[in-house]
């Protein structure tokens, strides 16, 4: 008996902190589910934490810029708009669990989720829920096959794609080698796209390497392989952390090879203590550059710096900061009300989407098929001197 | 030449997986328990590093020092909050806060530091050593981590079989019981022995992360995992075994994914510990002990 009593004081507790881990985690987004009308309720979830965590920061914050000017003028259709996002850690499982948590909290429209593995795993959900999603940046194929489903950023193969022309018609190579992580649906997406293209192309590839998430500290024989090889250029379209690595081992090793990479190397700079002149001349396709001397984007990054850390500004906070202006389009053609429900702004918003043009941070006229896919023009940057170049 | 390169870098990642396992077996030795928190204790040691290095100014290799000293008391403390009080428990209760260790560990620097990986600057700053003609390009950390690790092993081989605590550690590994009442301080030897592991841990940090100079609260994880492999390949429980084992580990690892497949090459290593044990249960050094009725 007293035996069977310390186990149930023990299961007590256990619930309990369990009971406080959850309300914790879920405090971030306190507002009451129901809908008065006057609101629109945006959720997003991201990495806030863990390796991918400088994507989901931009996008709050992005998001958070955007949703605070949009109310300052007077909201859409004389909503408010009401943000809150939840942190996914770019991962599968946990993305789930911050979809659910926002869908509790009353989201109406979801703004995500940033990386693309996440994001493949909630879209079954929200095509059950029939919830309209914009994601700013996962990037997949696959991550727009519902149709309550849209991209602000390139898919996939359109990334891996324009990487191929790029380098071909620019004639920055011939003789072209890829290192992208086989285990990571981004990565992998874009490098199946890039060597069809390249075929096309002409341009030689002469060494694929693959890795995966489980090994991807040392790249030490795939570099000495595409060295042997003789490659002008080293296509790397995956994630800013190993592509640190990938550079300090490069240039250990001796290699004098140029490097090309897509959105995912979006981060390098900001990596802490990285020696940035290892990045010197690394060229990468991401639609925004906080450099570029246009009018939109000087007024976003101005606005951006004075409200949050300038270090975490990234083209996913550019991303971001359009999807809530395109939702805002797409909500005014639609003539969407806060008491709609969730449904009914997913019909309504579906349809004007492939309606709207909107000039963005990201691009300017982008329109939607209603696939899902964007339409707007790759724009490619070079690191010089610690910062981005706009490259013609 | 490739091949040969390849191989340099094989041994290098294998010795600081050596450096790890030597941690793990010398704490399944004497306190037969698996420390899964070493592989953590490893990233602890690389942010002490790079926090003096880089926040104060500390001179690298004072850092070391003083990331040494600091592990070491931290392996005495997990060791004495943790694992102590559970000695007479059963291996499940043990290897289970093992764990918890782990992830308290891993949520402490991702509280204290964030959760952006930072990038390490290597302490080792020497060129990089250029061999037939341009051909073959060995990093200076490559050289540094072997030289590290031999020293440290044919030190610790030393220090077991010739010195006091050393046999002690011995006696308490072959029958703790009979030690004690031979006079051996039990709770004294394990507690060095888990100040060795730690202290050693924060050097295998350190090149780990001099070598591949990223730097996050998951740094330790994978490389604990492969590490742990390396100790059983080699006999768990043996030094020269861990030893051995760790850089055959890296061998096979680099080899396989620059000749075979590069993304086969931890299901490689995986398949070669498996046959390995099938072969050989206790490893490759591994002790076998006759259960005596």
């Amino acid at each position: 008996m007293k035996m069977s009593l310390k186990k149930v004081l023990a299961a007590v507790l256990a619930l309990t902190f369990l009971a406080a881990c959850f309300t914790a985690c879920g405090s971030k987004g306190t507002g009451s589910s129901s809908s008065d009308g006057k609101t629109l309720k945006i959720g997003s979830s991201g990495p806030l934490t863990g390796d991918a965590a400088a994507y989901g920061i931009a996008v709050k914050n992005g998001i958070q810029l955007a949703v605070d000017e949009i109310n300052a003028a007077g909201g859409v259709n004389g909503m408010k708009l009401e943000f809150q996002m939840e942190d996914d850690e770019a991962d599968a499982e946990k993305s789930v669990n911050a979809y659910n948590t926002l869908k509790d909290n009353g989201m109406q429209v979801f703004i995500g989720t940033v990386t693309t593995g996440a994001c493949l795993s909630v879209i079954s959900q929200t095509k059950a829920d029939n919830m309209f999603q914009i994601t700013p940046s996962a990037s997949a194929a696959k991550v727009i096959a519902n149709d309550n489903c849209f991209q602000v950023c390139f898919t996939d193969p359109n990334q891996g794609t324009a990487s191929a022309d790029y380098i071909a018609s620019k004639g920055l190579a011939t003789k072209v080698a890829v290192i992208y992580n086989s285990s990571d649906a981004y990565s992998s997406g874009i490098y199946d796209n890039f060597k069809a293209e390249a075929a096309v192309k002409g341009l030689d590839l002469v060494d694929s390497e693959a890795f995966t998430s489980d090994s991807k500290q040392d790249f030490s024989s795939q570099l000495s392989k595409i060295k042997a090889l003789g490659a002008e250029l080293i296509f790397l379209p995956i994630y800013y952390q190993e592509a640190s690595l990938i550079l300090s081992q490069a240039k250990n090793a001796g290699i004098t090879a140029k490097f090309f990479g897509c959105d995912g190397l979006d981060g390098l700079l900001n990596i802490e203590n990285f020696d940035k002149s290892l990045a010197e001349n690394v060229m990468l396709l991401t639609p925004f550059a906080a450099n570029a001397t246009d009018e939109t984007t000087k007024k976003f990054v101005a606005a951006y710096n004075a409200k949050f850390d300038p270090s975490t500004l990234n083209q996913f906070a550019a991303d971001a900061y359009d999807a809530v202006y395109i939702v805002k389009a797409a909500a005014e053609k639609a003539g969407v009300t806060g008491d709609m429900s969730v449904s009914a702004i997913c019909d309504a918003l579906k349809g004007a989407m492939t309606e709207i043009t909107v000039d963005g941070v990201t691009g300017s006229g982008m329109t939607w098929k209603a696939t899902g896919e964007v339409n707007k023009e790759p724009k490619a940057v070079k690191i010089e001197n610690g910062e981005y170049q706009p490259m013609d | 030449m490739t091949f040969i390169t390849n191989l340099i870098n094989g041994v290098s990642l294998g010795s600081i997986y050596a450096v790890i396992a030597l941690g793990y077996t010398m704490v399944y030795g004497i306190a037969k328990m698996l420390n899964f928190a070493h592989g953590d204790v490893i990233m602890v040691g690389a942010y002490i590093v790079f926090a003096l290095t880089s926040y104060a100014g500390v001179n690298p290799y004072l850092a070391l020092v003083i990331s040494m000293a600091a592990c070491t008391l931290l392996g005495m403390a997990i060791e004495r909050f943790a694992y102590k009080p559970l000695r007479g428990a059963s291996p499940l209760a043990v290897l289970i806060t093992a764990i918890g260790v782990s992830y308290f560990l891993q949520n402490m620097a991702l509280l204290i530091f964030g959760s952006q990986a930072k990038s390490f600057t290597s302490i080792v700053n020497l060129p990089a050593l250029t061999l037939a003609g341009g051909k073959i390009t060995i990093s200076a950390e490559t050289i540094v981590t072997i030289i590290v690790s031999l020293i440290i092993m044919v030190s610790l081989t030393l220090f077991v079989n010739k010195t006091k605590p050393g046999r002690a550690m011995l006696a308490v590994s072959e029958d703790k019981g009979a030690a004690q009442l031979m006079g051996v301080n039990v709770n004294a030897t394990i507690s060095l022995t888990f100040a060795i592991g730690s202290g050693l841990a924060a050097v295998a940090g350190v090149l780990l992360c001099s070598a591949y100079p990223t730097l996050s609260s998951q740094t330790g994880a994978m490389p604990g995992i492969k590490a742990f492999v390396a100790a059983v390949l080699g006999g768990i429980g043996s030094i020269p075994g861990a030893v051995i084992g760790g850089v055959l580990i890296g061998v096979i690892e680099i080899l396989s994914r620059s000749y075979i497949s590069s993304q086969m090459a931890d299901a490689i290593v995986f398949a070669v510990l498996i046959i390995v044990l099938l072969v050989k249960p206790t490893g490759i050094l591994g002790k076998k002990y006759i259960e005596k009725v």
